[in-house]
């Protein structure tokens, strides 16, 4: 190698430790007790492994992470299906029906991406009240359903807009109907695509603080961000609990994202670099 | 079993017109070709006919069934795409069973019918492959196997052939043709390649621009060319085209093509006066048609060597006469120089003359 | 028309979905705007005069601090102007930079994988890493600092109002280099190599290979980047709410805690307020967002 590439090296792998460092001090503070990374977990002396901390936030008493996982998965999985089903469809209509007023809805939809969450919560949360979902699994399921469709309708638009057409010919040829293609052609043939979206859409959720943070009001029905938050003081800071519980909130994104990787950066980059 | 009869059928997208009010009679288990360049609306035509397009104007009729308003599947029809289609993530079995399975057919059935079609095509040992281990000349059976296996009235085809390498196309023409004899299903079939259409068709439609320019046997096309359009478009290499002025001197007739006159016979001048709009003509001779002399010889029109392209054991010798350039396909004949005088003389029987400005066949 | 029917009843589900729990409550929100409200109830219009209260507000618009160029708290809406200018040209940069720079190292898949978990995790997550980080006794920024020998200046940096802010911000140039970087490596793998190639036999250097050629090939890529990292940096709401909740005196504070506060946090909730902070940040992320689709049109 020449001097050069060393340097290139050195400089590349000391960025990666940068980034790399934070998620190692959590990871050592979470099998550490408390009293040996209050100063700082780089001390190594004395060093006792320990899974208490994984122990105390997992079977919290008001807080118990269990029960948090429980919402969490309960909330994303169907979070997850419902958007892909309903936006599919929708995609496929903008991919091969003509119809009118397409361009103008579609433009909408694109639109409709930029929206922060703040600028819905407040109707949202009138209307999940007056429907008595403020509270519910099913509210947020809604919530996020919907939230989610703008992307997942132009990334599978995009797809379905690179699939041979003639395939779906064949098929009406051969006597399916509208829904036996969509159903029997084109969703089997789209099992990549929508591998990209359900990893993203289920991180998505997963991932969310804000919309649970206004319609999940107890903590027996909290998800998991949302009970992170709650093992940090006012003035004191466990961060051997916060810690344990970081590890276990970011495991489930990063097993996700470590599975579909591939599938994942498609999903990201998606729509974004067209040819 | 079905006829097809197409009647005015008109297809416009936005501006332009892909097929102008066409008029097409398809006898029960005959073999029509539909002929003609890449966006003459012969494919439009087909996908009308399949369902896949509706059309602007015009009435199909599929049996004594009008069809307009039928959606593809309910019209016992099947098609083989250019591409296969074939569906990507099913194994052959399901591709050949797919249309079975719409249409609710018993499983043991289905199962009788894909094995028979499998066998008859060849593909009984790659029934549980997937497409994509399928080579081109293989997924082209097992398109053709999901078309047969029904048993359709109607068999329509799109290029089935164009995408497989030259020798294979050639085997194919004959097993499909070989096949549709035996079926007796009407077929119809759209190619640009015309030895395929002569070799395969029982009638060929030769359209362009959207306009059905003749309808007809291959012979028919061959000999008897309706427009200028067909004379070129047949035919390898096509046919030569000379443009001439009609000539009336005294009680003779010519064409004068400025390098030279050609004498017509007192039969042919009497049909260009009949039907001519005026004095403006083509005159068309196939190479084939044309003798190639060394010495002068009676009606012979001198000209010169231009180019030599050796066919083996034929020649295409390229002779410039005045500015315009005669090929004429000839017997090798000792040695041509580039630029030796050579003469030429018409086969008086095979000379084609048409109507400049209509386009329209004379003689 | 029976051709009309199967459209329909695709989009069907996906509309009523985007009207009733989308564009609906959107358009609620500009409306509720403009009105006054007291508790759930609208009890008149309020024209502009829920605008006038947010903007006269100092915890939106500090002028009295800004005026004396003084730092935070400069108010919310400053402090989210500030957070696009500082992190969205850093993060944006950064990731270019290690796209174009990972490509010919040994591992470079690993650490790129490594630098996009940022975009993997919760934000709530990183809202908890920077807190720890940034810790005067547990974090590691301030073992550093003590480490290079200026001790005297290791300090919560989230928990004093002159660096709340901006530890916040460089931190989430940690968290969000990572979908730039994905992008442009992307992008990278997209430009034939032909050109480069072609490139270094005309006799073009590294650097200018990268200025003049890499760079003006990744201008589509560069635009969607500063597009959503203008959208994310206007939204930023958990990382703020984990590490500081706008703290100290509102020295971190953004708009979308802001709302969060007035309508669901402070008691009897100000929703004509809340609506107008909302609407304001909507029209900032809407005009950017158009802006930058008539950029890329044109």
């Amino acid at each position: 190698m020449s001097r050069k590439r060393v340097l290139i090296h050195v400089v590349a792998w000391s960025i990666a430790l940068i980034w790399i460092i934070p998620y190692l001090g959590v990871f050592i503070a979470s099998v550490r007790p408390y009293s040996e990374i209050v100063d700082g977990w780089w001390n190594l002396h004395p060093f006792t492994l320990t899974l208490d901390s994984y122990s105390a936030v997992w079977n919290h008493k008001t807080y118990p992470l269990k029960r948090a996982f429980v919402n969490s998965i309960l909330i994303a999985i169907p979070a997850t299906i419902i958007p892909i089903l309903v936006a599919s469809l929708a995609a496929y209509s903008f991919a091969r029906f003509s119809f009118p007023v397409k361009d103008m809805l579609f433009l909408t939809i694109v639109a409709l991406m930029s929206l922060p969450q703040q600028v819905v919560i407040i109707p949202v949360f009138f209307l999940m009240s007056d429907m008595g979902l403020i509270n519910t699994r099913l509210g947020l399921i809604l919530l996020h359903s919907s939230f989610g469709l703008p992307w997942i309708i132009l990334f599978l638009r995009n797809f379905f807009m690179t699939l041979p057409v003639e395939v779906e010919e064949a098929a009406r040829i051969d006597g399916a109907s509208d829904f036996q293609v969509y159903f029997r052609i084109v969703m089997p043939m789209s099992l990549p695509a929508l591998a990209s979206i359900a990893a993203l859409q289920f991180n998505w959720v997963w991932n969310d603080f804000f919309f649970a943070l206004i319609l999940l009001l107890s903590p027996d029905k909290y998800v998991v961000t949302q009970t992170i938050p709650m093992f940090i003081g006012r003035y004191l800071i466990s961060w051997d609990k916060v810690a344990a519980a970081s590890i276990l909130d970011m495991s489930v994104p990063l097993v996700v994202f470590a599975l579909l990787q591939k599938w994942y950066v498609k999903g990201v980059v998606g729509g974004v670099i067209k040819g | 079993m079905a006829r097809v009869v197409v009647r005015n059928l008109t297809k416009k997208f936005g501006n332009v017109t892909a097929v102008n009010r066409l008029t097409l009679d398809v006898r029960d288990g005959e073999f029509v070709v539909l002929l003609g360049p890449s966006g003459c609306g012969k494919t439009t035509t087909l996908r009308c006919i399949a369902g896949l397009e509706a059309p602007d104007e015009g009435e199909i009729y599929i049996g004594d069934k009008l069809v307009n308003e039928l959606p593809p599947k309910d019209r016992n029809i099947a098609m083989v795409f250019q591409s296969y289609a074939l569906y990507p993530h099913m194994k052959v079995y399901d591709n050949i069973a797919f249309p079975l399975k719409m249409r609710k057919y018993p499983k043991s059935e289905i199962d009788r019918r894909v094995r028979e079609v499998a066998r008859l095509l060849k593909i009984e040992e790659l029934l549980d492959r997937k497409p994509k281990q399928l080579s081109g000349g293989q997924q082209q059976r097992v398109a053709l196997g999901r078309a047969l296996v029904r048993e359709p009235d109607v068999f329509l085809m799109d290029e089935p052939l164009s995408n497989l390498d030259a020798k294979l196309r050639v085997y194919m023409r004959a097993e499909l043709k070989r096949l549709q004899r035996e079926l007796k299903v009407t077929t119809i079939y759209v190619t640009h390649d015309q030895v395929e259409a002569m070799t395969m068709a029982d009638r060929i439609a030769v359209m362009n621009n959207g306009v059905l320019q003749q309808y007809a046997e291959a012979s028919e096309i061959y000999s008897r060319p309706s427009t200028v359009f067909v004379a070129g478009f047949i035919g390898s290499p096509p046919m030569n085209f000379i443009e001439c002025t009609l000539v009336e001197e005294q009680g003779e007739a010519y064409l004068d093509a400025g390098a030279f006159r050609y004498k017509l016979s007192e039969e042919q001048a009497k049909l260009v006066r009949e039907k001519a709009s005026s004095s403006e003509l083509l005159l068309g001779v196939r190479p084939e048609h044309i003798t190639l002399h060394l010495k002068p010889v009676e009606e012979g029109i001198k000209g010169r060597v231009y180019v030599v392209e050796p066919l083996g054991a034929e020649l295409i010798v390229n002779v410039k006469i005045g500015e315009s350039i005669l090929k004429v396909k000839t017997p090798v004949h000792g040695e041509l120089k580039v630029d030796q005088e050579v003469w030429v003389s018409f086969n008086r029987d095979r000379v084609y003359i048409f109507d400049k400005r209509t386009e329209e066949s004379i003689i | 028309m029976r051709r009309h029917r199967t459209p329909l009843l695709f989009l069907a589900p996906a509309l009523a979905m985007l009207l009733l729990f989308v564009i609906y409550p959107f358009v609620y929100t500009v409306c509720g705007s403009f009105l006054k409200w007291k508790g759930r109830s609208i009890v008149g219009v309020a024209g502009v005069s829920n605008y006038q209260r947010v903007l006269g507000s100092s915890d939106i618009l500090n002028v009295r601090r800004l005026l004396k160029l003084k730092g935070p708290p400069l108010g919310a809406l400053v402090h989210n102007l500030l957070w696009i200018l500082i992190q969205v040209p850093l993060s944006t940069a950064l990731g270019l930079l290690l796209a174009v720079l990972l490509r010919d190292v040994k591992g470079g898949v690993v650490i790129k994988s490594v630098i996009f978990l940022g975009m993997v995790i919760p934000m709530v997550v990183g809202g908890i890493l920077l807190r720890f980080i940034y810790d005067a006794h547990a974090g590691v920024v301030n073992a550093v600092i003590r480490l290079i020998g200026l001790g005297k200046y290791a300090k919560t940096w989230t928990a004093h109002p002159d660096t709340a802010l901006y530890s916040l911000i460089v931190g989430s140039v940690w968290i969000w280099t990572g979908f730039s970087m994905v992008l442009y490596s992307a992008g990278l793998e997209s430009i034939p190599k032909e050109i480069f190639e072609a490139a270094r036999i005309d006799g073009a250097s590294g650097f200018r290979i990268f200025w003049h050629i890499t760079v003006p090939m990744l201008r589509p890529i560069t635009i969607v980047v500063l597009t959503m990292s203008v959208l994310w940096a206007l939204k930023v709401f958990d990382i703020v709410f984990v590490a500081t909740r706008g703290g100290p005196g509102g020295a971190s504070s953004v708009l979308a805690l802001e709302m969060y506060f007035r309508a669901f946090y402070h008691m009897p909730p100000d929703y004509g307020a809340a609506m107008a902070i909302v609407t304001i940040l909507t029209l900032m992320t809407l005009g950017f967002a158009v802006y930058v689709f008539r950029l890329v049109v044109k």
